[in-house]
């Protein structure tokens, strides 16, 4: 037996079907609110640029006052998420505050694809390539390569 | 997980605590419906304020006390009153202070607002985010109404108040008059607006509006309701604010959403700055202009939103309503001492202290050993109720609680609130003497027990056999100074009960064997059962098998 929903959840959800963000749905399972399937569209100029992304993500008990967990399921290749699809963002850890929502984590999740941040790595391979001068294009021409084959619409 | 700290951290020489429940009660003084616990005050609910009738008041609620202007860029102060940027007393240095060492703590200002006559630092006071965007909505809509009305004015006059008109005004001075364009509500903003009306002056309003015109001021305050709606809502629980409480960095959020906040960062959900806000925040005033507003504009939305508080606190409608801390075993009538530091727990707390101050504790099920019905579960089935006795916030947001069992239950069923477990529980009784004593005339005429059949022998004793091995093995145990019986343990939980009921509860309390074994008294229904389970003990200890 769980409780009700809390208010804040419930009008979260409609605001993402009611004001959709571009590039971004987020639609919750039938049977649980609070587990929802999510897509990002890759940031044009990106080297996901034309990549569908699916993630999933999980509102805890204790949400807003802990932050959502969220991990890709396409997989990306990129300096930040891990090969299980575990993403290091600030704002999903200590930044995380109960005044971001679903929306705005998800943004910031698209900029991340945007500007991977070698310097603090999840993905230690990943990250040694592109932060290598010379291998960089080499990493980039990789994500580019996961895109078009995993993260196709 | 909050956790039972060790007795002897509470000897007696320990000062009792002393809580700041005084205090608490004397800061509790701010406003109409919403108290500052968020609770409502049911008796008196504010009467909602008419458009067309309650015109100046509805002003009022806007107009700075110091320059009688709408608010222009408020600041909301630490006692919960605000005023324009530009209305703030000249600061000074203050002198002799040297922690914190931040540089805006050292300027202060005295407050002008009576009633609170305090000091506060510069760096306390900042422009209040949620009530200048209000003031944003509010100064829109009247522009947008005073380009819609014709030429007809509003006449108003001001009341001229006996007390001054008697004896300051000179007789042939006639109260000012008013003439602007616009429906009353209106008007009477402008006239506010060009610094002619004083914050305590009223109003005779002269010319009598047709329907059409009192639609109008209708009109107005529905569109100011519905522009203002988005700001005051609270950025942590999406609802309308309950007892706004506002942050030294001007950051709006309901007192409960705040207190939670607090039980998980000291920084800003808003801007991140460091919130030198006690966590408890008992001594914090609410934002009285805000609480003033709501109150004024939609009490029946407030009242609304307080029952619907409450209603979430218990576990909604079902009767999921008392809070389980899954933590440690307690028994009746025994102090149970707790450091609460867990986030999810404070709250529970927190919550329970508004209550009845009571919530249920039961034992951590490490191997999810199966538990009736509840198959299994993180916890054992069986706990206590306990009832809290005194309470400590410390400063870094914890707490200290001490309290005792009332009676023990068993978990009926179980959910989740906000991180923390909760459940409907079945109270659970000892049979009735009549039984009592039949168990025992049975028990007692069976055929004595073969020889070396330590359960047979301790089943065929009498109740009051079975008390008396107890009682007896404490004083021997006195007489050799177990350490478990140290005087600072018999401070805690007393000399051991005459009550053979209550005997067993005491003796697991004190006793150092596992709380598995102690756990076997939680489901027990008669006192000889009970004391039977002492009586095992005792005969384990005594044959040295433990």
């Amino acid at each position: 037996m769980t409780a009700p929903l809390p208010k804040r959840i419930i009008k979260e959800t409609e605001r993402l079907q009611s004001e959709p963000v571009p590039g971004i749905s987020a639609s919750p399972h039938d049977d649980n609110a609070r587990y929802f399937d999510v897509m990002v569209e890759g940031p044009g100029g990106s080297c996901y640029e034309g990549g569908v992304f699916s993630l999933e993500l999980f509102l805890p008990d204790d949400y807003p006052m802990c932050p959502p967990r969220i991990r890709f399921l396409t997989r990306i290749y990129h300096p930040n998420i891990d090969r299980l699809g575990r993403i290091c963002l600030d704002v999903l850890k200590n930044n995380w505050s109960p005044a971001l929502q679903i929306r705005t984590i998800l943004l910031s999740i698209q900029a991340l694809l945007g500007a991977p941040n070698p310097d603090d790595p999840l993905n230690e391979a990943v990250a040694k390539q592109w932060k290598a001068r010379e291998n960089q294009p080499e990493a980039i021409k990789t994500a580019r390569e996961w895109t078009r084959l995993y993260a196709n619409k | 997980m909050g956790r039972i700290v060790s007795m002897n951290l509470f000897e007696a020489a320990q000062p009792p605590f002393t809580a700041n429940e005084g205090q608490l009660i004397s800061e509790k003084t701010a406003s109409g419906l919403m108290n500052d616990d968020g609770r409502p005050a049911e008796n008196n609910p504010s009467p909602t304020l008419g458009a067309h009738e309650d015109a100046r008041d509805l002003v009022r609620l806007v107009q700075c006390t110091r320059c009688s202007r709408p608010f222009r860029m408020p600041v909301t102060l630490p006692c919960g009153n605000s005023l324009c940027r530009q209305c703030l007393p000249d600061v000074y240095e203050r002198e002799h202070i040297t922690y914190p060492d931040i540089p805006g703590r050292l300027q202060a200002f005295q407050c002008p607002f009576e009633g609170c006559d305090r000091e506060h630092p510069a760096s306390d006071c900042s422009v209040d985010v949620t009530l200048t965007k209000l003031m944003e909505s509010i100064t829109e809509v009247v522009a947008k109404y005073a380009a819609l009305v014709g030429d007809r004015p509003t006449m108003m006059e001001e009341v001229v108040r006996w007390d001054e008109g008697v004896s300051l005004l000179p007789a042939a001075e006639k109260p000012a008059l008013h003439e602007i364009p616009g429906g009353r509500l209106g008007a009477t903003f402008v006239l506010a607006a060009q610094g002619k009306l004083g914050y305590n002056v009223e109003l005779n309003y002269l010319s009598d509006l047709s329907e059409s015109e009192r639609a109008l001021d209708a009109n107005m305050l529905a569109e100011l309701f519905e522009s203002t709606q988005r700001e005051v809502d609270c950025q942590v629980c999406y609802n309308l604010m309950l007892d706004p409480v506002t942050t030294y960095c001007g950051h709006t959020l309901c007192r409960k959403c705040l207190a939670r906040v607090l039980d998980h960062t000291h920084h800003c959900p808003v801007c991140r700055r460091g919130l030198a806000i006690p966590p408890s925040l008992q001594t914090q005033s609410s934002n009285k202009t805000l609480v003033n507003l709501l109150n004024g504009l939609c009490p029946e939305i407030v009242a609304a939103r307080a029952e619907a508080v409450a209603l979430e606190e218990r576990g909604g409608e079902g009767d999921l309503d008392v809070p389980l801390f899954v933590c440690a075993l307690g028994f009746p009538n025994q102090p149970t001492f707790l450091r609460i530091f867990e986030p999810r727990y404070r709250l529970m707390i927190r919550r329970a202290l508004e209550a009845n101050g009571e919530f249920g504790m039961l034992m951590y099920n490490r191997y999810l050993e199966p538990q009736g019905d509840l198959g299994p579960v993180h916890f054992y089935h069986y706990g206590i109720k306990l009832r809290i006795l005194h309470s400590q916030v410390l400063a870094d947001g914890t707490s200290l609680i001490e309290s005792t069992g009332v009676y023990r239950f068993r978990v009926k069923a179980h959910g989740t609130v906000d991180g923390y477990a909760v459940g409907s529980i079945e109270r659970l009784d000892d049979v009735p003497l009549a039984e009592e004593q039949r168990i025992e005339a049975e028990d007692t005429s069976l055929p004595p027990a073969e020889q070396g059949d330590v359960a047979g022998a301790i089943n065929r004793m009498s109740t009051r056999s079975l008390l008396a091995l107890g009682q007896n093995f404490i004083l021997r145990m006195q007489d050799r100074s177990a350490n478990w019986l140290q005087q600072r343990v018999l401070d805690i939980h007393g000399q051991p009960p005459a009550d053979a009921a209550l005997f067993p509860y005491w003796f697991a309390s004190v006793l150092p064997i596992s709380d598995e074994e102690k756990y076997k008294l939680m489901g027990t229904t008669t006192v000889r059962e009970r004391l039977k389970i002492t009586a095992s003990w005792i005969r384990r200890i005594e044959s040295q098998r433990w």
